[in-house]
């Protein structure tokens, strides 16, 4: 395995802070209502508090930025992992169905608990979370369930199961929002597009425990990644236990998928190109990708979030068609390039 | 070669009176149940003053027809690309077909309101073709694409992409919700004008599928034997491309995107009659009228008074089929 010089991996690591500074600077300042950098800074230290700024920074930008951030962080990290545990450079989370039994979950949520999602209860924001979790986890149980044959786990046929399944959840996702009142079949819809819209503070810290606890753990398994890459009984021979550990780190991904999905309904492709990218930028060894990926990641929601603002202003695109219309055409172009 | 486990031809004899018990009970059960004196007078001697008679002859007949037909566009479409391919899992609806047909009717209705319904027809056949060339040739160029995995993520990849494009266009010049009443099913606003429209394109498409079904079945025992034996392997595969677009166009054009139908009914077929094409393709396309037409009375029951989509009910049945699929074939080859 090629292994890039460390400077690389300190460049790429410079490069997309400054990408992502540089989208966070533009989202914050511009928008409906524009704002100097000078009062930013200033609101945001405390120095001199204006209303209005408070209200705008506070209230509408900064939460949608850091929801935007988190969960390109999570996305991108989940992507990297399911991959290698996929073996297969075009598995996403997507694609294996986990945002759809997520997204049915959270639709099966909203439905139970009509009207009290827009409100303020604590408790139904914590547990939207935990909803998308279950749904992500029955989505993967059946999975697993049907792609494993006497023991073993076939990445292929783990793909094709998660394409079946992520269309049977889609269409109880169908029925069950026919079920709903309009005003909760508006929210279900504008949900389900991946759209964070409606980004508060409370959404993000319903987010945050998943991540802080999910995210480590997997970074830390990075060299059973590596190992995992190998062929199934060569890593078995280097002493890791393969089925275990695939399960540890489906669950670890499937939690992170679930808590974005939670919030920000099926954002799909960045757990697809976030680690292509990475993989191109700094080698192969999930050591480096998986923290690369989630910055990559990172990169992308609030790049995507920005252009949905603002290009087709005042109209708003949601978030997740901005990054398919850009990231196909980028990871086909991949695709040919390099043969795979 | 397998052995043929029941002969076609009983099915061919049972057709008419399973079509007949087919109609009369789509007629009869929905909304407003309706009895069978009624629906003979309705036919025999129309009267327009009689609200029954106005539904019977506006909206439940043209409804069934309109199930039948789309079923058997869609189990043919599938049969031609599952022979094709050699993929057991190639349905037109995971293949960019109806994305494809989606993103020109967008484009359409934002920049050519007026179109006619015929011209809508056209263009969405122009965009089926869209659909699946794009799909064909990416899996062309990449090394493996036309494996059954590779062949299924490029499609689904591909039909988000147009999906996410026609849906950006939408929301740009909001036409949203026109567009999601012309592709989201609407087997229920069934218009006995379009029928009529989409009859000659139809009949190409049959025939097409009917006239090549010696030359898929032997293209489906590969490419290398197909031309050794003297086949010309491209023209084989270029015209059923093209049958594959003309029926899942005009199926879109009718009835917007009815999943797993494509998928479900010609494994089914081969199941029961083997695994000639020259029979795969006829009886796909009965099995297929009947099992879209089956599914259409059944979404009026599930959730009555209300009516499903039809794709809850085909993904009912298709989801686990799908499963079953993967769960023997697993992520082999050919079928």
């Amino acid at each position: 395995m090629p292994e890039p010089q460390r400077g690389r991996l300190w460049a790429v690591i410079f490069i997309s802070s400054i990408i992502i500074a540089a989208a966070v600077y533009i989202s914050l300042t511009n928008g409906a209502f524009d704002i100097s950098v000078m009062d930013v800074v200033k609101t945001l230290l405390r120095l001199d508090p204006v209303h209005e700024h408070d209200l705008v920074i506070f209230d509408f930008r900064l939460p949608r930025i850091v929801i935007a951030l988190l969960l390109g962080l999570g996305l991108g990290i989940a992507g990297a992992v399911i991959q290698g545990i996929a073996r297969n450079p075009l598995a996403d989370p997507g694609m294996l169905g986990i945002n759809a039994g997520a997204g049915t979950a959270m639709v099966l949520f909203m439905l139970l608990f009509h009207g009290s999602i827009t409100g303020t209860g604590w408790l139904s924001i914590m547990a939207m979370p935990l909803f998308g979790l279950v749904g992500g986890l029955t989505a993967v149980i059946l999975i697993l369930w049907f792609a494993q044959e006497r023991g073993q786990l076939d990445s292929q046929r783990l793909i094709l199961v998660g394409i079946a399944i992520g269309s049977g959840f889609s269409a109880i996702t169908l029925y069950l929002s026919l079920k709903m009142n309009p005003s909760d079949f508006e929210m279900a819809t504008v949900w389900l597009t991946g759209s964070i819209y409606n980004a508060n503070w409370r959404y993000i810290s319903a987010m945050i425990p998943w991540l802080v606890l999910l995210i480590p753990l997997l970074w830390a398994k990075s060299r059973v990644l590596d190992v995992m890459q190998l062929q199934e009984a060569s890593s078995m021979g280097l002493g890791v236990d393969v089925h275990q550990e695939r399960k540890i780190l489906l669950l670890g991904s499937v939690g992170l998928v679930s808590a974005c999905v939670a919030v920000s309904g099926s954002i799909g492709f960045v757990g697809l190109i976030a680690p292509h990218i990475a993989r191109r930028l700094v080698g192969l060894h999930h050591k480096r990708v998986i923290p690369i990926s989630g910055l990559v990641g990172m990169a992308m929601v609030v790049v995507g979030d920005l252009i949905g603002k603002t290009v087709f202003a005042p109209a708003e695109l949601p978030v997740g068609i901005v990054i398919s219309i850009i990231g196909v055409p980028y990871f086909i172009f991949l695709l040919l390039k390099n043969r795979m | 070669m397998q052995k043929r486990r029941l002969n076609p031809v009983v099915l061919f004899a049972a057709a008419p009176l399973f079509i007949a018990v087919t109609i009369l009970a789509s007629v009869m059960y929905g909304a407003k149940s309706i009895d069978v004196s009624t629906i003979t007078a309705a036919i025999f001697h129309f009267d327009t003053d009689s609200i029954d008679h106005q539904i019977i002859v506006s909206s439940r007949l043209p409804r069934v027809i309109g199930a039948l037909l789309i079923g058997a566009f869609l189990a043919v479409s599938g049969a031609l690309m599952q022979g094709m391919t050699r993929n057991y899992l190639a349905s037109p609806s995971i293949m960019g077909v109806s994305d494809g047909s989606v993103v020109v009717i967008t484009l359409c209705m934002v920049f050519m309101p007026n179109t006619s319904s015929l011209g809508l027809i056209f263009y969405s056949l122009a965009g089926s073709a869209l659909g699946a060339g794009l799909v064909f040739f990416i899996a062309w160029l990449l090394p493996g694409g036309m494996s059954p995995v590779r062949l299924a993520i490029l499609g689904t990849i591909i039909g988000t992409f147009l999906g996410c494009v026609s849906q950006a266009v939408a929301t740009y010049y909001q036409v949203s919700q026109t567009i999601s009443f012309w592709y989201n099913a609407r087997l229920h606003q069934m218009d006995p004008g379009m029928i009529k429209l989409i009859i000659p394109f139809a009949v190409v498409g049959l025939a097409l599928a009917i006239i090549l079904s010696k030359s898929i079945t032997i293209l489906s025992m590969g490419d290398d034997v197909a031309t050794s034996l003297g086949q010309r392997t491209g023209w084989v595969k270029a015209l059923s491309i093209l049958s594959v677009v003309i029926l899942t166009g005009i199926s879109v054009a009718l009835a917007g995107k009815i999943a797993f139908v494509g998928l479900l009914v010609p494994h089914i077929t081969r199941f029961l009659f083997g695994v000639d094409y020259r029979w795969i393709i006829p009886c796909s396309a009965l099995l297929g009228g009947f099992f879209l037409a089956w599914c259409d009375i059944l979404s009026r029951f599930i959730n009555s008074p209300f009516e499903t989509p039809i794709g809850v009910v085909t993904a009912l049945f298709g989801v686990p089929f799908f499963l079953y699929l993967i769960k023997t074939k697993g992520g082999g080859k050919h079928a």
